[in-house]
């Protein structure tokens, strides 16, 4: 096996395209779980640790937030938690400290495990994913179009995974994930909800409960409708209640050692209706803190 | 006469030295050693047809592939069954590599010796092995249904099938006439130990001397010493096996000699050169010992207090493949299961099977928290079937102290008459219920409830058979500098031997304990041992020190007085704070490490300290042997009981079903404690494991016969986050029968746990909980279930 360590992002592209039987390697999260493990044999390893502009983020005009592929969780939960809480709040139930350190969302969306933490609120808040290759430049593919099946993405053999752009907050979110266990664990499922308050629109993704991360539209499209947006009055339970069932609807689970399908679609429907009752009155609590704001 | 060091929770001594990383596991050992790597195989049952290392041959650093074609002698003959017993009647036992025929997945079946492990599994990985599928057997339901055969000619998949009554009558007919009658059927899952640090071999041959020199983690340096002289038809005083610093052993490390036990020690003869296998974590899930796995058919007749009348018990015991250790864990479950409690009559029959899965050995607890889930689980049922506290129908059935002795009627796994030798249980009961807060917790559940919380108690109690024999020995030295070495022949994997011998040890001699030095699992320093395991080596090894520390001292006073001459008599002597001096007069006195030198009497002088003990200097205790040093053996005639309860509140989400536990409590008995930091540390550590059986630790194989989460990112061993704080408190009912008054403490913890937890849960959720261990989405099954049949009897 080969070890390519290329220094710059130009030279990254044309190892990229050269070896197409290499596997790119940052964190190491994945990548060295199926090493380890003896589930692949890649040809080289194609480790980017080199390159410093993945390392970081910054923020366009726009004020869109361009966050470098390999930037830690552990920085995205230091850095981040104003403009993008619910990634915020996903990373903080990745692995342990060291893998916080090391491990970002390129590794995430690289990997494509239906279980990633991150991928649900990538869906929801409708992240771009920025990748290159030598021959044919940059592309953006949304999320939601990005995962194509358990551990398959919609990356050519030539790209790599650059940035991925992301909206500062238009509103509360919030991230939600039943483990087998209180901490390191793999996602059992996790949802993600966000809300556009401007739009009056709500964003929401469901991880672990089909071969790709979903977003569950129709649940969507209900609580957009449904909220008081108007009022900012408390949440009618029965509307929480609703969303979580088509949340629920929305997934497709299997049975594993993890947990059972009817299992994962009944915590999904929790989930649903607590992130979005967090997110209302979170919603509540900042409008009235404006308000008061404006009285005084 | 200083303070008496047993009974103080000093500090660990060796935590310094395995704190900074300076402790020497086996991998620290032999830098420059032949590396050993194995192909296993990856099929649960299947013929071998084909073994092709064509491809392999050409790897550069190889230096040997061997199958069993290669094996000479007895290496070729399958490995011992270690504990006979005449129930066994199938007894089978695994080839060190695989004889035609492979039984589960994990099962080594080619050798290969490379420069280094790298190298030796590039090898193993281009070896082609062709196999021709044999149908699986998996679980305990497909075992005793007996239509596919693990080994041919053992019918019905059944290796061992017991019965053991309590001649307290009948027990169907107890039942039958019993105004009450229950009967639950129980299931405990596969789990396994998981010790840090995995297996490990390194061995040394020395042509010249024909000496060969093992180090293994293992529990028992002294029988693997016993069992590769045998193997390898060496005389045993030519085998050394050395025991280093061992990360965890929980009961796996005992079963010896594993296959690479002999093979690594064979090669390095073969080769004329040393060499090393270290078991990675993928080998262990698949290659080493699970346990726990059992059905359970409980039928119990009782009467309007709750007490047992009859109890009759079935146990459908998994031993995997092979039961290179007998049966003793299903033996262990039978005749502990009866706990603290006196039944009427008992009946309990065990049929021990074959599954094409790793092999089973006792595992911390061994066998006991399966019984006593079956015992607080009928105990439970008894109470919602009568309506009464859960707490009552347990006194009501408790063994009395003044009934001590207790005789229970039965053989246990040492073959000894299980007599309980002391133990105070309803004083253990009160305790546990002021430390839970029994009394007043319904109060509490109601200030959950309002706060729409769901909680639930549960609690338990168990005894534990330690210390068992045949033995233990030590080998107690003054040094002429006044150091002490205590040498024992058992393993210590992180016990505290270091400790807590050295206090025992430091008492008798009058000496500090950082005076004493403990060395440990080295037949080179002691060749009679047992083994640390059954929360024994305290009891055993711990008596032994006192035993030959006693006779270093008695001989310390018989060189001292004929040092002091003027009259004094030995008797009048005793050992305080590094001297011996007169009791009538402290200031006769003479230093411990002076005694040390006059005990060597000598015509050569080296230097100051050595001129005393020569010729025309000294005068020396006529008739003694040289040396200030002795060796004492323990001999229990029979086990000691030790006890404890366990009480938890635990909370469960009413919507996700996450359990939680909030409060965990151990009343704990092991008589008189040496060390009650380090029992402390004992019980902590078995509770975290015990909560890990209960929520979170299972093996998973899958219908062919594929172990599914064999890594742990899917088997979940507890972390901080889910260990709650434990309350413990302690009782003394000293065991009468050893000098020490000493019961063991090592497996204490883990035993209740599962059956504590399951009876918190039954609480808090109002629904029979038969399983264990149980995760989120079995309870919610568990509930749904419990949803539509509610939902069919309103319909």
């Amino acid at each position: 096996m080969d070890f390519l360590r290329p220094a710059t992002w130009a030279e990254a592209l044309t190892a990229r395209a050269e070896r197409p039987d290499a596997v790119p390697i940052a964190g190491g999260t994945d990548v060295m779980v199926e090493l380890n493990f003896d589930r692949r044999r890649p040809g080289a390893l194609l480790d980017l640790n080199r390159i410093p502009a993945l390392r970081q983020w910054t923020r366009d005009p726009d004020g869109t937030i361009r966050l470098g592929a390999s930037v830690p969780y552990a920085r995205i939960i230091d850095e981040l938690r104003t403009d993008l809480p619910g990634l915020a709040m996903a990373s903080r139930t990745v692995g342990s400290p060291q893998i916080r350190n090391r491990g970002g969302v390129g590794g995430n969306l690289g990997a494509a495990s239906p279980a990633g933490d991150t991928h649900p609120v990538l869906v929801a808040t409708d992240a771009v994913i920025e990748v290159e290759s030598a021959e044919r430049g940059v592309r953006a593919i949304p999320a939601t179009e990005f995962y194509l099946g358990v551990k398959r993405n919609a990356m050519a053999a030539d790209e790599l995974i650059k940035a991925v752009l992301l909206a500062p907050a238009k509103g509360p979110q919030q991230f939600s994930k039943i483990g087998t266990r209180n901490a390191m664990v793999i996602a059992v499922c996790s949802f993600a909800v966000a809300l556009d308050v401007a739009a009056r629109k709500v964003g929401a993704g469901i991880g672990s409960a089909a071969p790709t991360p979903r977003r569950p539209f129709e649940a969507e499209l209900f609580a957009a409708d449904a909220l008081p947006w108007d009022s900012r009055a408390d949440l009618d339970p029965r509307i929480a209640t609703r969303f979580g069932e088509l949340v629920a609807a929305a997934a497709a689970p299997i049975d594993d050692v993890r947990g059972t399908a009817a299992y994962r679609r009944h915590a999904l429907s929790v989930m649903g209706r607590r992130t979005l009752t967090w997110a209302w009155r979170e919603h509540q609590s900042s409008q009235s803190c404006q308000s008061s704001k404006e009285l005084t | 006469m200083n303070d008496k060091l047993v009974g103080q929770p000093l500090v660990r001594k060796e935590d310094p030295r395995l704190l900074r990383g300076d402790g020497r596991y086996l991998d620290d050992l032999g830098r420059g050693a032949l590396a050993a790597a194995f192909v296993r195989s990856p099929v649960a049952h299947a013929r071998i047809t084909g073994i092709d290392v064509d491809e392999a041959l050409d790897v550069e650093g190889l230096v040997a592939i061997y199958t069993h074609e290669d094996l000479p002698g007895r290496i070729a003959e399958p490995l011992p069954l270690l504990i006979p017993h005449p129930d066994l009647t199938h007894p089978r036992t695994p080839y060190c590599l695989a004889n035609g025929e492979v039984n589960h997945v994990g099962e080594a079946v080619v050798m290969v010796v490379a420069t280094d492990r790298y190298l030796a599994e590039d090898v193993a990985e281009r070896i082609r092995v062709t196999y021709e599928d044999l149908p699986p057997v998996v679980g305990i339901d497909q075992a005793r249904a007996g239509e596919r055969l693990v080994h041919e000619d053992a019918p019905g998949n059944v290796a061992a099938r017991s019965v053991q009554t309590n001649g307290k009558g009948e027990a169907h007919e107890a039942i039958a006439s019993a105004p009450h009658r229950l009967a639950l059927d129980l299931h405990i899952e596969r789990s396994a130990s998981m010790p840090m640090e995995g297996k490990g071999v390194l061995a040394h041959w020395d042509a010249d001397d024909r000496t060969l020199r093992v180090h293994s983690s293992t529990q028992t340096s002294t029988s693997v010493r016993l069992a590769v002289a045998a193997k390898l038809e060496l005389p045993p005083d030519r085998v050394e096996v050395i025991t280093p610093d061992v990360g965890g052993g929980f009961g796996v490390k005992i079963v010896h000699p594993w296959p690479e036990e002999i093979l690594v020690p064979w090669a390095a003869m073969t080769l004329g050169r040393d060499v090393k296998w270290v078991e990675d974590r993928r080998e262990h899930f698949t290659s080493s010992a699970h346990e726990r796995a059992q059905q359970q058919h409980v039928e119990v007749g009782f009467d309007e207090a709750g007490r047992l009348l009859g109890l009759s018990v079935e146990i459908w015991h998994d031993n995997g493949a092979y039961v290179p250790y007998g049966i003793i864990v299903p033996i262990v479950t039978s005749t502990q299961l009866l706990g603290p409690y006196k039944v009427g009559a008992y009946r309990v029959e065990f049929t021990s099977l074959y599954t094409n899965t790793v092999i089973v050995t006792p595992y911390r607890g061994a066998g006991r928290p399966q019984g006593v889930f079956a015992m607080e689980r009928t105990m439970d049922a008894i109470a919602e079937y009568l309506g009464m506290d859960r707490l009552a129908v347990r006194e009501a059935n408790l063994i009395q102290p003044e009934e001590m002795p207790y005789d229970q009627g039965l053989v246990f796994q040492d073959g000894r008459p299980l007599i309980y030798d002391s133990g105070d249980y309803p004083t253990m009961l009160r305790m546990i219920r002021d430390l839970v807060g029994w009394d007043g917790f319904e109060a509490e559940r109601a200030a959950a409830a309002a706060e729409g919380r769901r909680i639930g108690i549960g609690i338990g109690a168990y005894v534990e058979g330690t210390g068992m024999g045949p033995y233990e020995g030590a080998h107690v030295k003054v040094e002429t500098t006044g150091e002490v070495v205590v040498s024992t022949g058992l393993t210590t994997q992180g016990q505290g031997h270091y400790t807590s011998l050295a206090q025992i040890a430091a008492d008798v001699l009058g000496v500090g304990v950082g005076d004493v030095t403990v060395i440990t699992g080295d037949t080179r320093r002691f060749k009679y041992a047992v083994g640390t395991f059954a929360s024994r080596a305290i009891v055993t090894s711990g008596n032994a020190v006192a035993i030959a520390a006693a006779k270093v001292a008695e001989k310390a006073k018989r060189i001292a007085a004929a040092a002091l001459g003027d009259g004094v008599a030995p008797e009048d002597l005793e050992l305080v704070d590094g001297r011996v001096r007169r009791r009538a007069d402290p200031a006769t006195a003479i230093d411990l490490r002076t005694v040390a030198v006059l005990s060597n009497p000598l015509r050569y002088a080296f230097d100051e300290e050595t001129k005393a003990a020569t010729q025309f200097a000294a005068a020396t205790a006529t008739g003694e042997e040289p040396g200030l040093e002795a060796t004492g053996y323990y001999m229990p005639e029979r086990s000691t009981y030790a006890a404890g309860a366990h009480g938890v509140v635990v909370e469960t989400d009413p919507e996700t079903a996450d359990i939680r536990i909030l409060r965990y409590c151990v009343v704990h008995d092991c008589g008189v404690v040496v060390n009650p930091r380090i029992v402390e540390g004992q019980v902590h550590g078995g509770v975290a494991q015990g909560i890990g059986g209960a929520l979170y630790e299972r093996i998973v194989y899958d219908d062919a016969g594929q172990l599914v989460n064999a890594s742990y990112m899917d088997f979940l061993i507890p972390f901080a986050t889910e260990v709650p704080h434990i309350q413990t408190a302690h009782m003394v009912t000293a065991s009468g029968l050893n000098p020490l008054g000493l019961k063991g403490a090592g497996e204490a913890g883990v035993i209740p746990t599962s059956a504590v937890v399951a009876s918190a849960i039954e609480d808090a959720e109002g629904l029979a909980v038969r399983r264990m261990p149980i995760s989120p989405s079995e309870l919610y099954e568990l509930r749904k279930a419990r949803q539509a049949r509610k939902e069919q009897v309103s319909a």
